[in-house]
């Protein structure tokens, strides 16, 4: 006869299910990663036996592992395992002392890759002299650092040399080539699409080694773990990422559901094949954990750059006129043909939309494939679901799509301030409907678009949707159209069962209950009953990966 | 279109293995009227034509003694068709009045359609001619039934050649013209006796002015409507068709059809252009693979004596066309659908959304019927 018994049992927890037949329990058991019990002592009682394992949690709550449904791997891993970190309030001395010093820990000819330099240093870093500085404290190693808004780099003359840029080249389309004002020689200041020159030749050059991605990944991975979050979306899954995820999970070294979404072009910060051509390799990334099942199309930009397109047009600007709105990238019967084509491939779209007509767009275009395909399980996203017009609140349940709330703005921050100046203050401040499209039955997901944004604490997130004001102390005594303010129980259900519905996962993921894997979060209060400006110092004291500990709290 | 006669009309000769294309070919040829005819082949072998030929001045092109080319295709297509032309040009072939393709038993005819639609490097000098498709009276009704390219070829025909009528009693002739009629309602249906495709008046489309080809379509856009009315009919359907028990039925029909279903619209107000045209783009776009043939004639708000014609195949539409005047005197927007599996409502309800179709107007809301 086989063993019946569970190889874990928890006990004596407060344990919120996410479950609404079976919200709080106290224990459960857990049998090769799965949950095989879920209630009270006299449940898993007959499960224990002598080769059990029990964890008697005296206490403590316990939570489902958390969904983050928009994050981008392995950068965040890259620049702590690989790169030199500077920060972006450094001076420009400072700047030249690190990187000397970082040359001098460098192998000749190796690359030395970090950031990020402040935006305002821009007008210093390009002239021929502080690229001199910069050839001077790099002594023949390709240098490139990226700036703090992750769209420009500064280069040194061999990184340069080795990516084929000189005084001859031409700016390339949507970014320009620094030149110092008074030579006209580049400086190695690399602006927008320039940046991509540099970018492309150090993934070209092999200085990423699979080994480098792999580890970088998997300390990305940890990173979350740490905050409880055992199953993510990668938003942006280029193949370097997606080999990544395979090849860990094929070493047994996953320790999240990794879901990626694999962009139809290829983004502005990434590089690589994308589209077709990459869609068409998925099943070579797929395992049993990591799942290359989104797409993802970036639909405009971001509504403090003007990139993102508005129904109403932004403040007038002296270069962009009184009545620019902004504007798509790309089309509606473009996006209309990339929907169709993924629900034809089972494939869901993650669409990024940050101003309300690019929202608008991307419903109507899933509202055109829906009226000729009928329905279908798959669940797309609009991620940064954040400034949505009145009328289009109610489609997102009609047409079943994903609000996809990342990053964590919905409180007041220095973004809002910038969206203030482009779009009027009345306008900015009716960002996150979250309570309205709640109402109207809208799938929220929870996101956090860590490493782009620095904070990936989903604890963080739930207090300011309770809340609506900074966790972190910053804009005191305000809060951001507090009536969109939702409870805690709705904000966890966000970050866990609704992500992982989101995700296509909830048969596996984002509640506890019999057969769905063992991924669960102790913590170290009762989130549930914690003061709601306390919420965000929530600390987890223990992550388990289908029922193994992949985090524990020092 | 200024010149109607600038571009060298193609023609597509189809039909399924056996169903009597080389023969229908070579009586074609026959007739005076093709003179200056370019056929193009696969194989010469294949189509049988050594009787004809004279002399194979090289490889691909022989003189036949008729005056005509015969040219075979290697590889592609568009590169023969430029090849001819500059050959043409260049007084190395007689002057090409019309181009003949004849293709394989087997082949689906919508991607050499797509070539002929959409090639921007074809459509200064050729422009597509009818596609016409021979069935066999004696075993087009099985042949049908049993191969759904069989099914496909005849439902993208714009003239149905029914051959080998001289094999059967002519009562078994009217079950073959009823499928057909089905398959391909827009079409019109011929008799040929070994062979021979009958009266003059068959002429293959070529040249001829707007007007004519207008009046082709009008008259294939009555068809469709009078074909499909009278199935329903047939059918038991009358004007509820489609709806509780008897929709039981049209399942079964189409699953005998290998899905292939033919609808047919008619909506009695002018059009919203760029609402319609982003319409064809989105059914293009998401059902272009089951789209096999769709034409019609579309009345355009603001213009009501300019008519704009559309055609597409699959996904594939040719750009369309806006007519000087109205062939006939209906000037209601038509349009029909030859499809598998897509649903009537899919296409009815799609309309409505997306190409405002039934907005409300102050007569009252636009009427789209099916006839």
């Amino acid at each position: 006869m086989p063993n019946r018994n569970a190889d874990l049992v928890v006990t004596g927890g407060r344990i919120y299910t996410m479950d609404r037949r079976q919200p709080v329990v106290s224990a459960l058991a857990v049998k090769s990663g799965r949950i095989v019990a879920v209630g009270d002592g006299a449940a898993v009682g007959p499960l224990t036996g002598p080769d059990t394992r029990i964890v008697d949690l005296k206490g403590a709550t316990v939570t489902p592992g958390i969904v983050d449904v928009h994050t981008h791997m392995m950068m965040g891993g890259q620049a702590e395992l690989f790169e030199l970190r500077i920060s972006p309030t450094s001076s420009f001395a400072t700047l030249l002392e690190r990187i000397e010093a970082a040359a001098a820990n460098t192998p000749e000819g190796g690359w030395i890759i970090g950031g990020q330099w402040g935006s305002d240093l821009i007008g210093k870093l390009n002239t021929a002299e502080s690229l001199a500085a910069l050839d001077a404290a790099t002594r023949g190693r390709p240098v490139m650092l990226r700036d703090d808004t992750y769209h420009n780099r500064w280069v040194n003359s061999e990184a340069m040399r080795r990516a084929g840029v000189s005084g001859a080249n031409k700016d390339p389309e949507k970014g320009s080539i620094g030149r110092d004002p008074a030579t006209g020689q580049p400086t190695g200041v690399m602006i927008e699409s320039a940046a991509g020159i540099v970018e492309r030749a150090v993934a070209q050059s092999g200085h990423f080694t699979e080994e480098m991605d792999r580890a970088a990944m998997a300390q990305s991975i940890s990173t979350l773990n740490s905050f409880g979050v055992t199953a993510f979306l990668d938003a942006a899954a280029m193949q370097p990422i997606l080999a990544a995820l395979k090849g860990l999970d094929d070493r047994g070294e996953l320790t999240a559901w990794a879901l990626s979404a694999m962009p139809a072009v290829e983004p502005s910060f990434m590089f690589g094949i994308a589209g077709d051509e990459l869609i068409a390799q998925r099943d070579r990334y797929r395992s049993a954990h990591a799942k290359p099942n989104y797409v993802k199309v970036f639909l405009d930009g971001v509504p403090g750059a003007r990139t993102a397109a508005f129904h109403e047009p932004y403040v007038a600007d002296p270069v962009l006129g009184c009545c620019f709105r902004g504007s798509t990238i790309v089309t509606v019967p473009d996006l209309v043909r990339w929907v169709g084509k993924c629900e034809k491939l089972g494939l869901g779209v993650k669409i990024h939309c940050a101003g309300d007509a690019a929202v608008s767009q991307a419903l109507d275009a899933i509202d055109v494939v829906r009226s000729f395909n009928g329905p279908t399980g798959i669940i797309h996203h609009i991620a940064h679901a954040s400034y949505i017009a009145p009328q289009d609140i109610p489609r997102f349940a009609e047409l079943g799509v994903a609000a996809d709330l990342s990053p964590f703005l919905w409180y007041p921050t220095s973004f809002l301030e910038g969206h203030k100046q482009t779009m009027g203050e009345t306008r900015a401040l009716r960002f996150w409907p979250n309570q309205d499209l709640l109402a109207a039955g809208a799938l929220l997901a929870g996101g956090s678009d860590w490493p782009v944004m620095p904070n990936p604490d989903p604890w963080n997130g739930m207090e300011g949707l309770v809340t609506r004001r900074n966790p972190d102390g910053e804009f005191p005594g305000v809060a951001l159209w507090l009536e969109q303010a939702i409870d805690i129980v709705t904000a966890l259900e966000i970050f866990t069962i609704n992500s992982a519905r989101a995700i296509g996962m909830a048969d596996t993921v984002g509640s506890l209950e019999i057969g769905k894997s063992a991924d669960f979060i102790v913590l170290d209060r009762d989130v549930l009953e914690t003061p709601s400006d306390e919420i965000a110092d929530t600390r987890v004291s223990t992550t388990y990966f289908e029922g193994r500990v992949v985090y524990e709290r020092a | 279109m200024s010149e109607p006669d600038a571009a060298v009309p193609v023609t597509l000769l189809t039909g399924f293995l056996g169903s009597g294309k080389t023969t229908v070919l070579n009586r074609l040829l026959r007739r005076p009227d093709m003179k200056g005819a370019l056929v193009v082949v696969n194989e010469f072998g294949e189509v049988g034509l050594d009787h004809l030929l004279i002399e194979a001045s090289e490889e691909r092109f022989a003189l036949l003694d008729n005056g005509c080319v015969c040219c075979t295709v290697r590889g592609d297509l568009v590169e023969t068709l430029k090849d001819i032309d500059r050959r043409s040009a260049a007084g190395e072939l007689p002057p090409v009045r019309r181009v003949l393709i004849e293709t394989t038993g087997l082949a689906d005819p919508a991607p050499i359609l797509h070539t002929l639609m959409a090639e921007p490097q074809l459509s200064a000098r050729y422009r597509l001619g009818e596609v016409v498709v021979t069935v066999d009276a004696v075993n087009g009704l099985a042949t049908l039934q049993r191969h759904v390219e069989a099914a496909r070829q005849a439902a993208v025909a714009d003239r149905l050649l029914v051959t080998k009528t001289d094999l059967v009693n002519p009562a078994d002739i009217a079950p073959i013209e009823r499928r057909l009629r089905q398959l391909a309602p827009a079409a019109e249906i011929a008799f040929a006796v070994e062979g021979d495709i009958g009266s003059g008046d068959v002429a293959f489309e070529g040249g001829g002015s707007e007007g004519a080809h207008a009046e082709r379509l009008a008259a294939a856009l009555a068809r469709a409507e009078a074909a499909i009315a009278h199935h329903a009919h047939d059918s038991g359907c009358g004007p509820e068709c489609g709806r509780g028990g008897r929709h039981h039925h049209h399942d079964e029909h189409a699953h005998a059809h290998h899905g292939i279903q033919s609808y047919s619209f008619v909506i009695d107000k002018p059009v919203d252009w760029p609402a319609f045209a982003q319409w064809l783009d989105y059914i293009a776009v998401l059902k272009g693979e089951d789209l096999l043939r769709m034409k019609g004639i579309v009345n355009v708000a603001g213009e009501p004596e300019r008519p704009c014609v559309i055609h597409g195949v699959q996904h594939v539409f040719h750009p369309p066309v806006r007519l000087e005047a109205w062939p006939s005197d209906d000037r209601r927007t038509r349009l029909v659908f030859i499809v598998r599996d897509i649903p009537r409502q899919t296409i009815e309800r799609t309309l409505i959304k997306f190409a405002a179709v039934n907005a409300a107007e102050a007569s009252g809301p636009a009427r789209l019927t099916a006839a």
